[in-house]
């Protein structure tokens, strides 16, 4: 406004000054007369100039006022839609404590409770397998593509401390026969503390160390020919546990009982004596540092049994009796009991045990022992049936080995330069079967009484659920049928000669 | 000599063994925190001196309506002290887990010590908040929790309506005109006393908030006398938060013996010290008038003699379709 003043007031001046210097020649009068109204004007003007600034003085401090306020409005709606983030935030957090969780990925499709208390898991193991036998024109239908395992396996948890396994098998095929569905696992395993658990249904009773290892962890298709002496899975009850986070593991169970190499097909009984099994595995390094011999455990199992004399009922699964054959690699029946022999009393079994995992490097050991009465009419002998094996591997990409097999660290990916994990495996196994068995119990002219198995072995690991396998497996034999003996089915025709058989698996485990 | 010490031996092995552990969970509403700190120390000294047994009081806090819920959902307290009766009814209605008589079984209803709503300002009162009158001004913005949840936000909402009953003649149209301009005036409800207590003083959000006479004194000590200041209306309600063991739950763990006395020790005078310290009205009338500085004298009413008692209350007001629903309209 000040500055307008001085416009005013030059402007006015010029004018006077210009008036002044226009006409020098005016009359002085009329000159007075101008002068006073230019007066007057310059005092209208001043005064407009001084209304005008008053006002705007005015008008500051409301504008200012309203601002103040519309600010603090404005500060306060924000910090409201702030502070409804934080409760909005905080119910979510409280909610999603109480909402279900579904989980999808390569441990499979689950879902549980917030609070982890009830739980649900489906997982699958689907292995297709081939098996090539060659140097075998003497045996028909046992080349093939097989469907050896195809399982949904639904686990879980209720109630925070039980949990359940159900496990149907609809694969298992025997080339030539028809598969026929069946339980595999369904128990429940009570959970107090990890040192103290009770399992109860059917599984795996704690005996062997290559039948305990997972179905989709095997090195090889087919587990050695010790697992021909150990009891397969059974119905029980068990105690069992962990101690010290795994130094100690115990189990001890009582079971139906069940025949070498054999598991219970009918989910019933089959005598009215019981069996007990139980195993004691230490790893001592487990908790310390030695990273070297931290995977470094031993242990045994072992089973007692006692079978009527009577019985009629057992677990056949051969040419005759009631005591199952023994098989080689490629699944091929090497030794039967004749007809009319009989499981009689008492069923023993010892199995020393033993693994070695560092790295790359993996490493296990079992020895079987079974010793078995039978009797055929009066007669009756003990017999001791023997096995051992040792098997090893390597992973040539440099992934852990376990016993739990092999997490590749770069998945099959091929477009991004990923192989997964490659393993190589070998294996040594023979079993002997007591010679006493011969020729009352065992016909010395079709079975053998021993059979020695190597087998060497590639696996493909391409991710965590993709497995491919491929292996040789070459098994001798001792005694049985003579090579001219043309018999047409096993023990006979497979004890005749070596067995050669090239295996490939395709497994999907999730 | 060595058979004294022998006896001594094991005497002192079967002292220790026979002391036990004894664990409790006490499910309290949301402003307690303070008092329940204090108090739970005292009470364990006092236990460990009488019976030489070792008492553990874990605490949950929370809006006093979420918590019954917790207990009725299987939260496994052996003792609750809730905001209101009503809310320990809920509990012992839907998950019987104590009897319907709950509050016969300890002096005064059950309740140890009192409580009231008073208004929690900014330093100065800017607003010139002095009675409920004021806070239904257009403008003026009032945090208070969530009565759906708070036990707090209930006895606030029913103070506000007998003021409004006993202003306008207990006429009930105008006591909830006038409950509805209050609650247009609500920007948020947090689901506890503790929250809104945060959302006015840490976050700086609103004019004023109605709070428990405890809470309020307590933020006075925390936030500073320089910054907040109460008001006291001219009537407000008597709030009466009740305690009781949850008798199923403490016979499972137990610890009925403990509990019961846990809540007894609170009509002690060391209880009623604590309470009286923490801003709790006490029920003992000697430490009462030695703490009666702390207390600004008003006119108070009760829900039986305005409303009818709990149920009724609950029901008219905070049921589904009650009131609240009909007046409260989310910002």
């Amino acid at each position: 406004m000040k500055l307008n003043q001085l416009l005013i007031v030059t402007f006015v001046g010029a004018q006077f000054a210009v008036a002044a210097f226009a006409d020098d020649a005016t009359n002085n009068s009329t000159e007075a007369a101008e002068i006073a109204a230019l007066k007057q004007e310059i005092q209208k003007l001043d005064q407009k100039v001084s209304d005008l600034e008053g006002r705007s003085q005015v008008a500051q401090p409301a504008t200012a006022s309203s601002d103040a306020a519309q600010i603090q409005d404005l500060d306060q709606k924000v910090r409201i839609l702030s502070r409804e983030r934080e409760i909005d935030q905080d119910a979510a957090a409280t909610t999603a404590k109480t909402q279900p969780k579904i989980t999808l990925g390569a441990s499979g499709f689950g879902f549980s409770s917030a609070d982890s208390n009830f739980v649900a898991t489906i997982h699958g193991l689907i292995q297709v397998d081939s098996r090539t036998f060659s140097q075998d024109d003497h045996v028909q239908g046992n080349d093939s593509i097989l469907l050896r395992r195809a399982r949904p396996i639904i686990t879980g948890t209720v109630f925070r401390d039980f949990d359940f396994n159900f496990t149907p098998e609809f694969g298992n095929g025997t080339p030539g026969a028809a598969t026929t569905p069946s339980i595999y696992d369904a128990y429940l395993n009570y959970r107090y503390s990890p040192w103290f658990q009770v399992e109860a249904g059917k599984f795996k009773p704690p005996v062997g160390l290559e039948y305990l290892q997972s179905d989709t962890y095997t090195s090889f298709n087919e587990r050695s020919l010790v697992t021909d002496l150990i009891p397969g899975r059974d119905l029980g009850f068990e105690l069992h546990g962990d101690i010290s986070g795994g130094v100690v593991s115990y189990a001890a169970g009582i079971f139906n009982g069940v025949g070498d190499g054999q598991k219970n097909t009918t989910s019933i009984g089959f005598q009215n004596n019981r069996g007990f099994d139980g195993r004691l595995f230490v790893q001592p390094f487990k908790a310390t540092g030695i990273a070297a011999l931290q995977n470094f455990g031993f242990g045994a199992g072992g089973s007692w049994d006692s079978s009527s004399i009577t019985n009629t009922l057992g677990l056949p699964n051969t040419t005759g009796g009631s005591q199952p054959g023994f098989y080689t690699d490629g699944q091929q029946q090497f030794f039967a009991y004749s007809s009319g022999v009989v499981a009689a009393r008492t069923h023993k079994r010892l199995s020393p045990q033993a693994y070695y995992y560092y790295g790359p490097l993996s490493l296990l050991g079992e020895y079987a022992i079974s010793g078995q009465q039978v009797s055929k009419g009066a007669a009756s002998v003990d017999l001791q049936n023997t096995a051992w094996e040792i098997s090893g591997g390597w992973v040539l990409t440099g992934e852990d080995a376990t016993f739990n097999g092999v997490t590749p660290r770069h998945n099959f990916d091929p477009r991004n330069g990923g192989w997964g994990a490659l393993q190589v495996v070998a294996r040594y196994a023979e079993l002997n079967v007591d010679k006493a068995a011969f020729p009352v119990f065992a016909d010395p002219t079709l079975s053998a009484s021993g059979a020695q198995a190597w087998s060497l072995g590639l696996n493909w690991y391409l991710n965590k659920n993709i497995r491919v396998n491929a292996s040789y497996s070459h098994t001798a034999f001792t005694g049985g049928a003579a090579a001219n003996i043309i018999a047409t089915s096993a023990p006979g025709s497979v004890s005749s000669h070596p067995e050669d058989v090239f295996f490939t698996r395709v497994q999907l485990s999730f | 000599m060595k058979t004294f010490l022998k006896i001594l031996l094991a005497s002192s092995l079967a002292i220790s063994a026979s002391a036990k552990e004894i664990k409790l969970l006490n499910v309290s509403y949301d402003p307690t925190r303070e008092l329940y700190t204090e108090y739970n120390a005292a009470f364990a000294k006092y236990w460990k001196a009488k019976t030489g047994d070792d008492v553990t009081i874990s605490q949950s806090h929370g809006g006093s309506g979420k918590q019954a819920q917790s207990v009725i959902a299987g939260l496994e307290a052996d003792v609750v002290t809730l905001a209101l009766s009503y809310d320990i009814d809920a509990i012992s209605q839907q998950a019987k887990l104590l009897p319907a008589d709950w509050q016969k079984r300890l002096p005064n209803n059950s309740t140890p010590y009192t409580s009231t709503i008073v208004f929690f300002v900014r330093k100065g009162n800017p607003r010139g908040i002095k009675d409920w009158d004021d806070l239904v001004k257009p403008g003026l913005k009032v945090v208070v929790p969530n009565p759906k949840t708070s036990g707090g936000a209930r006895w606030a909402y029913l103070a506000a309506y007998a003021y409004a009953l006993e202003t306008y003649g207990h006429d009930d149209a105008k006591a909830k005109d006038f409950i509805t301009k209050l609650y247009k005036n609500v920007p948020i409800l947090d689901s506890g006393a503790r929250g809104s207590t945060i959302t006015f003083a840490q976050r700086g959000i609103g004019d004023v908030l109605l709070a428990w006479e405890n809470e309020a004194h307590l933020a006075l000590k925390e936030f500073g006398d320089d910054k907040f200041e109460i008001v006291t209306p001219s009537l407000s309600i008597l709030a009466e938060p009740p305690v009781t063991v949850v008798d199923k739950n403490a016979k499972r763990h137990g610890t009925t013996e403990a509990a019961t006395a846990y809540l007894n020790y609170l009509y002690s005078d060391e209880g009623q010290e604590i309470a009286a310290k923490n801003f709790y009205r006490p029920r003992n009338e000697a430490i009462a008038a030695k703490y009666a500085a702390s207390f600004t004298q008003l006119k108070l009413v009760t829900v039986d003699r305005e409303f009818g008692g709990w149920t009724k209350a609950q029901a008219a007001h905070f049921a589904d379709g009650g009131t609240f629903d009909q007046i409260y309209q989310p910002q």
